[in-house]
């Protein structure tokens, strides 16, 4: 895969460092993730994978305590400028985490909650067709067509993920964010997630946190390898898998450690 | 594998139901008190329910209008109500054709020929009477007819005459009064403290005083009312204004601190999911986390505000300890609540008045189980929205 040279840059993440209080998580990364395509990042718990996906969209900013140097550029914006707005930017870079949460209300509001607030559709017609539109980009229309005002919470772990994911897309995302959207779910649920990223990637940027190297194997144009809060390795993903550079990812992705 | 011969497990299993037993007996030990209690209070209310009525022979003359007891016998002016010979003259004056008739009348008859029809012991009714009101039994001029001036009347000295609704009606108008202020102060304090504020020293200082303001004891919020509402802000004592202020203060704590438990039950992942598709933190709160919280919330307020309608001690120190004989027409003039009249009654000599400090009892446990009733109802409504 010789891609990513040709592929314009979407997020390049420049020297960040991040702090919990006194404890740095994460050393200084640089990254650039382009456009497009699926980006995994992989590494042993505790390594700052999730950290660092989580500060795309600036979820950190909840944490007390967290404190950040060093820049994430978004399409050349830093999206840590004081000009930048927290609530717009995550309407552009959308999250899927790990425990299917849907909104405790209908199917159809759980899409139309977020469109509304922003005003992307009026109630009505529009607001149909977005929910539609947004269910059947997540594979989930036919399955929940007839059943748009039972509780999104009573759908199955991987329809409420799919679920989530129309959520994020109904917003009209350019990059999607993934922390481990499949670690909760079994496996031919886990199979449906993957062939709709797979689609998915033709028209947004993801980035996905995964604890299953398969997985990042599967679904991954380039791969990150964390360790400790570094960044050890990054490259096509079938180089990482074939010929890593590095003693340490040789060892995590063969199993020998993590 | 064979556990009857294992000694260990036998052991294991024994300790397992004696446990079960001492719960059991716990349980029924508590159990036989309010048993207790419910058939004590509810034998002693009912006859209160029952009032004494007499037939008598009134003579509307001229003179009735000037001296009351001139309008029945000699012998039955004790044994009619006083509230009733009271009523006389305003009548005559306001009807003076009905001056120089006469008829015969059931009235309401006086506490102690009610408590000797009753056949309570120590009814004080002198034996010259008794004699007057078995008199009156064999001619069928005495009839039990339903209280309904317990339900009607303020207080009274006189114990035949005394009702509960004066101090019912205070009792609403202090606790819509604590209501409209404690509730949506606590619940937005609650949610600030729990979804906005900061982590900082003075948040800390704020959560331990508040954890400390609910276990204080009530009266003390009585002296704080006395000096601040009454003293300093000069609302007018005994009203149900002040009442209803000091009491929202000692609510305030109670519903701050159950609101907050309820917001921290929502799960974290409800607000991510909310912050991830870009809602502002206020939107998050009021769209997302608030309706999962709902049923935490008006199980603590209305637990509260319950807990606010039993109190007496701070009342005691704003003056709503008071014989109120009338019900106050706004929330300034002075008033009563339900347990400060319960607590008036049963200090009183009259025989009279236990039944109806016991009725008044049951009256207050009827507001305050439906109170809790609400709040059971509220819940279960809340949460079948999923």
């Amino acid at each position: 895969m010789n891609t990513k040279a040709e592929q314009k840059t979407k997020i390049h993440i420049e020297n960040l460092k991040l702090w919990y209080g006194q404890d740095e998580a994460l050393h200084g990364i640089t990254l650039d993730i382009p456009e497009n395509s699926v980006t995994s990042f992989i590494g042993p718990s505790g390594c700052g994978k999730s950290t660092l996906l989580r500060t795309i969209n600036r979820m950190n900013d909840r944490i007390i305590g967290c404190r950040i140097e060093g820049e994430v550029l978004l399409d050349g914006q830093n999206i840590y400028d004081p000009q930048v707005d927290v609530v717009h930017l995550r309407t552009h870079v959308g999250m899927v985490f790990q425990k299917p949460n849907p909104f405790p209300k209908s199917i159809y509001e759980n899409i139309a909650y977020a469109p509304r607030i922003h005003g992307l559709a009026s109630d009505g017609g529009e607001m149909d067709m977005l929910v539609e539109a947004s269910l059947q980009k997540a594979s989930l229309w036919e399955e929940v067509k007839n059943k748009l005002n039972q509780p999104g919470t009573a759908l199955s772990g991987g329809q409420q993920q799919r679920l989530c994911i129309a959520r994020t897309i109904a917003v009209r995302p350019k990059v999607i964010l993934m922390d481990e959207p499949c670690s909760a779910l079994d496996p031919i649920a886990t199979a449906k997630i993957e062939a709709l990223i797979e689609e998915l990637k033709t028209e947004y940027t993801i980035a996905i946190v995964t604890h299953s190297m398969q997985q990042a194997a599967r679904v991954s144009e380039q791969t990150a390898f964390f360790y400790l809060g570094d960044l050890i390795e990054y490259g096509t993903t079938s180089d990482i898998f074939t010929k890593p550079q590095q003693q340490r990812t040789d060892d995590y992705i063969t199993g020998r450690f993590g | 594998m064979n556990t009857a011969n294992n000694p260990a497990l036998q052991r294991r299993y024994r300790a397992d139901r004696r446990f079960r037993l001492y719960g059991l007996l716990a349980l029924a030990f508590a159990m036989s008190f309010l048993l207790f209690f419910f058939v004590d209070i509810i034998s002693k209310a009912m006859p209160a329910l029952q009032q004494a009525e007499v037939k008598v022979t009134v003579q509307y003359t001229e003179a009735a209008i000037e001296n009351y007891n001139k309008a029945v016998s000699r012998l039955d002016r004790r044994v009619v109500s006083k509230s009733w010979l009271r009523s006389l003259p305003r009548l005559l004056r306001d009807n003076p054709a009905m001056i120089g008739t006469s008829e015969e009348l059931w009235v309401l008859a006086e506490s102690r020929v009610d408590q000797y029809l009753k056949g309570h012991d120590g009814h004080g009714l002198k034996a010259k009477y008794q004699k007057r009101v078995d008199v009156l039994q064999q001619q069928g001029y005495t009839r039990m007819a339903f209280n309904t001036g317990f339900f009607i009347n303020g207080d009274s000295k006189l114990p035949e005459y005394a009702g509960i609704l004066a101090s019912a009606i205070g009792s609403v108008m202090v606790l819509l009064i604590t209501m409209a202020l404690a509730v949506p102060v606590g619940v937005m304090t609650a949610i600030y403290l729990e979804e906005f504020a900061p982590d900082n020293h003075f948040t800390h200082v704020v959560e331990i005083n508040i954890n400390n303001l609910a276990a204080i004891p009530s009266i003390l919020y009585g002296l704080l009312g006395l000096a601040i509402f009454i003293n300093f802000a000069g609302v007018p004592r005994s009203s149900a204004l002040a009442g209803g202020l000091t009491l929202a203060l000692m609510t305030l704590p109670i519903i701050i601190i159950s609101t907050r438990a309820a917001l921290r039950t929502v799960p974290e992942t409800i607000r991510e999911a909310a912050m991830g598709v870009g809602a502002s933190q206020l939107q998050s709160v009021w769209h997302h986390v608030l309706p999962l919280a709902m049923p935490g919330i008006l199980t603590g307020s209305i637990i509260g505000l319950a807990q606010a309608m039993g109190e007496t001690a701070p009342l005691l120190i704003i003056g709503m300890m008071a014989y109120i004989p009338d019900a106050p027409n706004s929330a300034l003039q002075a008033a009563t609540v339900l347990p400060a009249q319960i607590y008036t009654w049963s200090s009183e000599s009259l025989r009279a008045f236990e039944e109806r400090t016991a009725a008044g009892i049951l009256v207050l446990l009827v507001v305050l189980l439906s109170l809790n009733g609400v709040a059971v109802w509220l819940r279960k409504r809340s949460e079948q929205t999923w």
